[in-house]
């Protein structure tokens, strides 16, 4: 994230409106987000947290309202949306005959890098994987299978990062550790949005808060 | 409170009848159906009269085709008829088996399994009756393959019978083994003798087609009596006997989770059954097959960029080499076909067959395209990722029209074709084989959540009858130009054209998206007329005077 000036604009929302059918979930929503700053979407269930978040990674399309990233209109179809934005959100699958490190080797590799090892064995660590490496998705905890969804975020290079409810299943040290991650990189200009209930980590990266549906 | 075992309030357990538990859970479902059988059929009376006119028409067919290659005696013929019915029989033995062990064969439900089963119950009481169900419907099934399979050769009518009785007694004879298996809570014995009975399969297939072509004598293992078929049945019955009885024994103690994975797996494919997803209950399996494995040994990868992703699948036909090994078990396909003398058929046919061989290839494009949580992972527009995801099957399907050459040229025996003639049906044939693959992986299932359509079958949603034909009806569409005999360029043109449409993002969803723009455009417009919204600033042309 070297040379990406703080106040640069990421991610703008101008005005943006989404229902289901009659149901309107949000409308007049607008934020901006800077490079090395955190936002955080929080609201009781149903509030329209994740159709935001779905909104802006392109997995929803909008009724109104514009979603940029990097002045580019978002669609999830866009190669160069692609490549800015790492998303967590619910919709990520896995391939049922790739093990742990293969699926984490793989996404570092689409992406550009040559020999993704080290990288992937660091991230690895991180998630506290190593002793699953060679496990297929579909034996893995809920709990872990977090933790690779996760993973498979921080083995590609990326501007905006986009998770919902990140804490969901991790355990105590997870989200600690989650925190300190998040704001590490916020440290190297990337920016965040998350839905999160957990108050811990918001505090820990010092995200600026959005509350829905008051 | 904890309720403690000698609570006065709880009697003793007594004595568990088995029988008046399924009575009473036969009692449940019936007090909960809302309409009799025949309400249900008078319902369906337009699917009922399908079925019929259908079955008819394939009953039909089979005495027709029945009739034209009896009086058939090309070595081909006579070989076909000697070598096939051996063949398919023990496919169908070795399928018999793989489905075994699959689901147990003896299943139950997981509710079953926690209600019934975790309380003082006498599991072979539970379950007998499961037993004998499936090694009658393994005895059905078998009889009716063995039969359409020897009918379809030109068998004469007695012959026809030893299959079925073959076919049926054998199948109902392996799944008993493989029930006495279970009980024991075992698999290596059934796994061992599926493969056995699999390759003897694949290897008399090759012999027919070897035999067929003139490159090997057969001699006398041509003439094979069909009599000999009577021993299979013999075999069969007597397994049904003595391992149906050990297995008998053994339902006391088999255990529950080998009961209940099979029946979780079961209900898993009937609901995707009921909603007609086939590639769902495809995707079933697959999970419950890596769930069992569980562990592979990491393998690094190769490449960067878009390389990355066909290499990985470069690598996977290393990891599983069975699909391989499968594919190219489908060649004789094509050379058995022209045997028989169905050189006109031979491209459609061939094509479902590489349609079957190659799907097990794209896993990849299955997961890509089935969400697009991961496919939005891969920096590049999802036409490139589906391209990538195709490379591997691409040229498999490439090395199937090569390999498969010779048997359009009919050197396995049937009609003598061109070489640039046989060239064409080749690659049209795999072509066909390789976009019905790709269309049956990655084509949208029906939306169940979107306007349902009133029809004499009932309620169902407007794609649901091309999500059944997926796959088949690029065969058909590739295939049939050559089937008529205009030339094969339209093949070829009309191949390219769905590759095309295949490869491209434009799928059903972003056209719907589109469509729900124009709507909400639309909509913006009658409500800016209709005076709800301010209207849109007018432009002014300025014009000269």
């Amino acid at each position: 994230m070297a040379g990406v000036a703080k106040k640069d604009v990421v991610l703008q929302v101008d005005n943006l409106k989404k229902g289901y059918g009659p149901v309107t979930i949000v409308e007049g929503f607008s934020m901006k987000v800077h490079a090395g700053e955190a936002v955080a979407l929080t609201g009781r269930n149903g509030a329209g947290k994740s159709t935001v978040l779905r909104c802006l990674v392109g997995a929803d399309r909008p009724d109104e309202g514009t979603v940029t990233v990097n002045g580019t209109k978002v669609s999830e179809t866009n190669a160069e949306i692609r490549r800015a934005v790492a998303t967590v959100i619910d919709d990520l699958d896995f391939f049922p005959d790739l093990s742990v490190v293969e699926h984490l080797d793989l996404l570092a590799r689409a992406h550009g890098l040559e020999n993704p090892d080290d990288l992937v064995d660091e991230v690895l660590e991180e998630v506290q994987l190593v002793p699953q490496a060679g496990q297929l998705p579909s034996t893995l905890s809920s709990g872990q299978r977090r933790r690779l969804a996760l993973a498979t975020a921080f083995v590609r290079p990326r501007e905006l990062l986009v998770l919902d409810e990140p804490e969901q299943r991790l355990d105590v040290e997870g989200v600690a550790w989650l925190g300190e991650r998040l704001k590490s990189d916020l440290a190297g200009g990337l920016a965040i949005v998350l839905a999160s209930h957990e108050p811990s980590l918001l505090e820990a990266i010092g995200a600026r808060t959005i509350r829905l549906g008051v | 409170m904890i309720l403690s075992t000698t609570d006065e309030r709880f009697g003793p357990i007594g004595v568990v009848d088995e029988k008046q538990l399924k009575l009473l859970m036969k009692d449940w479902r019936r007090g909960r159906a809302d309409r009799s059988l025949w309400q249900a059929l008078s319902d369906g009376y337009v699917m009922v009269f399908s079925i019929v006119l259908i079955s008819a028409m394939v009953i039909s067919s089979i005495v027709r085709a029945q009739q034209v290659v009896a009086v058939c005696d090309t070595a081909g013929c006579l070989a076909a008829r000697g070598l096939l019915p051996w063949a398919s029989v023990a496919g169908i033995l070795a399928s018999t088996l793989v489905l075994s062990r699959m689901f147990g064969p003896v299943v139950a439900s997981a509710a079953e399994g926690f209600w019934l089963m975790d309380g003082p119950t006498d599991r072979r009481r539970l379950l007998s009756g499961r037993l004998v169900a499936a090694i009658v419907l393994a005895l059905v099934i078998g009889a009716l393959l063995g039969a359409l399979i020897a009918a379809l050769t030109g068998s004469p009518l007695a012959d026809v019978a030893m299959w079925a009785l073959a076919g049926g007694f054998g199948s109902a004879g392996l799944l008993a083994f493989a029930a006495a298996e279970q009980g024991l809570d075992r698999r290596w014995v059934v796994t061992v003798v599926q493969w056995v009975i699999g390759l003897a399969a694949i290897g008399t297939l090759v012999l027919l087609v070897a035999g067929a072509a003139g490159w090997v004598d057969l001699g006398r293992a041509q003439n094979l009596a069909a009599e000999l078929a009577l021993i299979v049945a013999g075999a069969g019955a007597l397994l049904i006997i003595v391992a149906g009885f050990f297995a008998y024994r053994r339902l006391k103690g088999v255990r529950r989770n080998r009961l209940t994975a099979g029946g979780s797996l079961l209900s898993g494919l009937q609901g995707a059954a009921f909603a007609l997803e086939f590639a769902l209950i495809r995707d079933i399996l697959i999970e419950a097959k890596s769930r069992e494995r569980g562990h592979v040994k990491p393998t690094r990868g190769t490449g960067s960029g878009m390389n990355a992703l066909i290499m990985r699948d470069v690598q996977r036909l290393w990891r599983q080499p069975l699909p391989l090994l499968t594919l190219a078990g489908t060649v004789v396909v094509p050379y058995a076909v022209q045997a028989l003398g169905l050189a006109q058929l031979n491209p459609p046919i061939s094509g479902l067959v590489l349609v079957a061989a190659l799907v097990p290839f794209m896993n990849s494009l299955r997961v890509l395209t089935r969400t697009r949580g991961l496919q939005r992972c891969f920096p590049y527009d999802p036409g490139r990722v589906k391209q990538a995801a195709m490379v591997v099957p691409g040229v498999l399907a490439l090395l199937w029209a090569i390999a498969t050459l010779p048997a359009f040229m009919g050197v396995g025996g049937g009609v003598t074709v061109a070489p640039f003639d046989a060239a064409s049906a080749a690659v049209v044939t795999a072509l066909a084989g390789f976009l019905g693959a790709v269309r049956w992986v990655s084509a949208r299932p029906p939306d169940y959540s979107g306007p349902i359509v009133a029809t004499g079958l009932g309620a169902m949603p407007p794609g649901l009858m091309f999500s059944l034909l997926r796959g088949i009806d690029m065969v058909a569409l590739v295939t049939f130009p050559i089937v008529i005999g205009w030339p094969v360029w339209i093949s070829l043109v009309i191949g390219l054209m769905a590759f095309m449409f295949l490869r491209s993002g434009l799928d059903r969803e972003q056209l719907m998206e589109q469509q729900e723009e124009q709507k909400r455009m639309l909509e913006e417009e009658k409500r800016r007329r209709s005076g709800e919204l301010p209207p849109k600033q007018k432009i002014k042309v300025q014009r000269n005077r």
